[in-house]
């Protein structure tokens, strides 16, 4: 593993006629790493993505991918780069073996019946390759799209939204091919506005929220620095509960639907706390401990929740 | 190399497998040479017909019908001589009748004693109005001078004859039409797909897969026009492989209309791409491949003669390059006039070169 960064923005912004899709974000991300960009719908992801694929031009700053300015010529680059686009479609009328090989071809690159048939292997579509692709259900179009990323075994793979749309199941396939290329030394650049998704699979975290990145790190230290790490939940404690515990000096929020939580954000004060707790009469449903997420970093930094891209309250 | 067969046969594989498309290629030419083929080309056998009453039934009135029936364009039905012309006519619907007066032949009789006598009239009832009226006259105008000619036993010092339109004695509708299917099929096959191609590759985002490998814009397209000119000439054999063996041609398949094949595919293919740089999804491609391709359609003489067209439209037809694919083709293939058939040839490959280099830089893969 080199120590020099396989992409490096520095100012990056993006000017659509009216809008800022891309407001002056600076990155660097080292090599065999999963990196996640999560962000609602319009943050700027895609447009940050294609820009790093040599698809659209930056405005301002600059954007360079092992080394090369991508705004000049990505040739030199190409074939070490693997892209799945947001929303993408394969060849209806092409079979998954008939399409790697064309990908092939339009690469320059000779494959051989067992290349082809253990990239199928790889991405798990063994089964479903001589199936046209119009017939392939959703998850296993994006694989077969995969598959096509994977043809120069690229060393940065670029994946828009890989599971947008998925069910559950497919989705899990899906992160475990994602862990699995790591594994083989590549870089993932991922977007993702699944939180789970991005505190699974990722070890560098980036939310983007109106073009901007406004915060980043390990899932971990996200948690750390924005989240309470973790919380005593006492449920359904309700108004009366807030009351008496806040009177004994415990810090407590009252959440929507009448559970009580008790930040801890020193592993060291979880026994005072406990002890404190349990001076307390409280009619509780149920008390429990439980780790704080990206969710809760998320609804803290952006200040709204997130589900299916979209913000709400 | 290696980029634009892999394209051409991922192309190919994805075209042979969707049925519209090989509807446009063999299906669509065979239809129109059948259907249009049936239509026209009983045409010139047609004669018209021309109702006549014959009162008088006498020696000079058999006379005159002998004459009226040599003239080829007609045909004589007989009306029976009890019934009342005008009310016959009506009945019928006739645009036309002819009325033998009864004492025909023996005023005709009276008048060769003493010619001071005549003449005797026919009546010709109709519409005078109607251009059928009009050539009705024309004709037994035609066969009273023959008949007046014979009985003062003079003879004709001009004559005419008839002789229907073309160069050669046996050469058909068929002939002169199947390279206008011909023109129609390579115009529908390679400009109205491309143009769709260009919005469906750009909806569903392949052109920017495209942008991501190796292949650059010529090349995709050159690989269009690989499959397109094998495609189009199997179609070119097969329609007129039926043309031969249901009509009766003598138009010729030469070397030049191959080359006309592969050339005028060439030059739609990048007329359609350069139209695909105008469109963003399916709708607004058919609708911009049909603002372009119907006038061309009609005006570029697929099916009828330019020469018998106002003088406007024929200077408009020259616009387009359909024209010339046209013009070429039948020099060629009908009249085995290689001359014309080179300098049209050249225009159609110009033409091309010129789309095919606006179109490759005027069309974007990338967003910008
Ligand atoms: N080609 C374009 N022209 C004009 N505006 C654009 C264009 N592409 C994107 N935008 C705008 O830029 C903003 C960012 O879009 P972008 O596609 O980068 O967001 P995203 O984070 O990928 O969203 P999503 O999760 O919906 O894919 C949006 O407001 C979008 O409407
Ligand atoms: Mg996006």
């Amino acid at each position: 593993m080199s120590a020099e960064p396989v992409i490096e923005v520095v100012e990056l912004s993006k000017q659509y006629k009216d809008i800022r899709a891309v407001d002056g974000i600076s990155l660097s991300i080292p090599s065999n790493q999963i990196f996640s960009m999560l962000g609602a719908n319009g943050a700027g992801k895609t447009t940050t993505v294609e820009i790093l694929e040599g698809l659209r031009s930056p405005t301002s700053g600059s954007a360079r991918v092992f080394g090369v300015d991508v705004a000049k010529d990505y040739r030199p680059i190409r074939s070490r780069v693997g892209i799945l686009p947001q929303n993408f479609e394969p060849f209806d009328m092409l079979k998954p073996t008939e399409a790697i090989e064309y990908w092939a071809g339009l690469f320059d690159k000779k494959v051989t019946r067992k290349d082809v048939s253990d990239l199928l292997e790889t991405v798990n579509l063994s089964h479903r390759k001589d199936v046209v692709s119009k017939k392939l259900s959703g998850g296993e179009k994006r694989k077969l799209g995969i598959a096509l990323s994977l043809i120069n075994e690229p060393e940065l793979l670029f994946l828009d939204e890989p599971t947008t749309g998925l069910d559950p199941r497919a989705r899990r396939d899906l992160w475990a091919l994602i862990e699995g290329i790591k594994k083989k030394g590549s870089t993932v650049f991922l977007t993702t506005h699944y939180l789970d998704e991005a505190e699974k699979l990722s070890d560098d975290v980036a939310i983007m929220h109106k073009g901007r990145i406004i915060t980043r790190g390990s899932p971990e230290d996200l948690v750390r620095k924005h989240g309470k790490l973790t919380v005593i939940v006492l449920a359904g404690a309700g108004e009366v509960g807030l009351k008496e515990v806040t009177r004994r000096g415990i810090d407590a929020t009252l959440e929507s639907d009448g559970d009580l939580l008790v930040p801890v954000r020193d592993p060291t004060e979880m026994r005072q706390i406990f002890q404190k707790l349990s001076g307390i009469e409280l009619k509780v449903k149920d008390m429990y401990t439980r780790k704080q997420t990206l969710e809760d970093v998320f609804l803290s930094v952006v200040g709204q929740k997130m589900d299916e891209g979209v913000l709400g309250k | 190399m290696s980029r634009i067969l892999a394209d051409t046969i991922a192309f190919g594989k994805q075209y042979m497998r969707s049925g519209v498309a090989m509807f446009f290629a063999f299906a669509f030419p065979i239809l129109l040479i059948l259907i249009f083929g049936a239509i026209f080309s009983s045409q010139g056998e047609v004669a018209l017909p021309l109702p006549v009453q014959d009162l008088d039934e006498g020696p000079y009135s058999t006379v005159f019908l002998n004459i009226l029936a040599n003239i080829s364009v007609v045909d004589i039905e007989v009306i029976p001589s009890d019934v009342d012309i005008s009310e016959y006519i009506s009945d019928e619907s006739l645009l036309v009748a002819l009325q033998i007066p009864a004492d025909f032949s023996s005023q005709v009789g009276a008048i060769l004693a003493d010619a001071s006598a005549g003449p005797v009239n026919l009546t010709l009832y109709g519409d005078q109005t109607t251009s059928t009226y009009g050539t009705m006259s024309q004709v037994v105008q035609a066969a009273i001078d023959g008949m007046n000619y014979g009985l003062l036993g003079e003879s004709p010092i001009v004559g005419f004859e008839a002789q229907s339109i073309s160069l050669e004695d046996n050469m058909t509708f068929m002939d002169f039409f199947l390279p206008g299917v011909v023109g129609l099929v390579v115009m529908t096959n390679t400009l109205y797909t491309i143009t769709s191609i260009c919005a469906e590759y750009k909806s569903r985002g392949y052109f920017k897969l495209l942008a991501t490998t190796n292949i650059k814009k010529h090349e995709w397209l050159l690989s269009k026009f690989i499959f397109y000119t094998v495609l189009l000439f199997a179609s070119l054999l097969l329609t007129f492989a039926i043309g031969q063996a249901v009509f009766d041609m003598t138009s010729s398949l030469t070397p030049l209309a191959f080359a006309f094949i592969a050339a005028g595919g060439f030059l739609f293919l990048a007329m359609g791409m350069l139209l695909g740089t105008l469109v963003k999804d399916p709708e607004s491609a058919s609708a911009i491949a049909n603002a372009v391709g119907f006038p061309m359609m009609f005006l570029s003489g697929i099916f009828f003669n330019l020469d018998g067209m106002p003088s406007y439209m024929q200077a408009i037809s020259k616009v387009f390059p359909l024209t010339y694919f046209n013009d070429g083709l039948r020099a060629t293939m009908i009249y085995d006039n290689t001359e014309v058939a080179l300098v049209n040839l050249a225009i159609v490959v110009v033409l091309g070169l010129v789309f095919f280099v606006l179109g490759s830089k005027l069309l974007s893969w990338k967003e910008r």
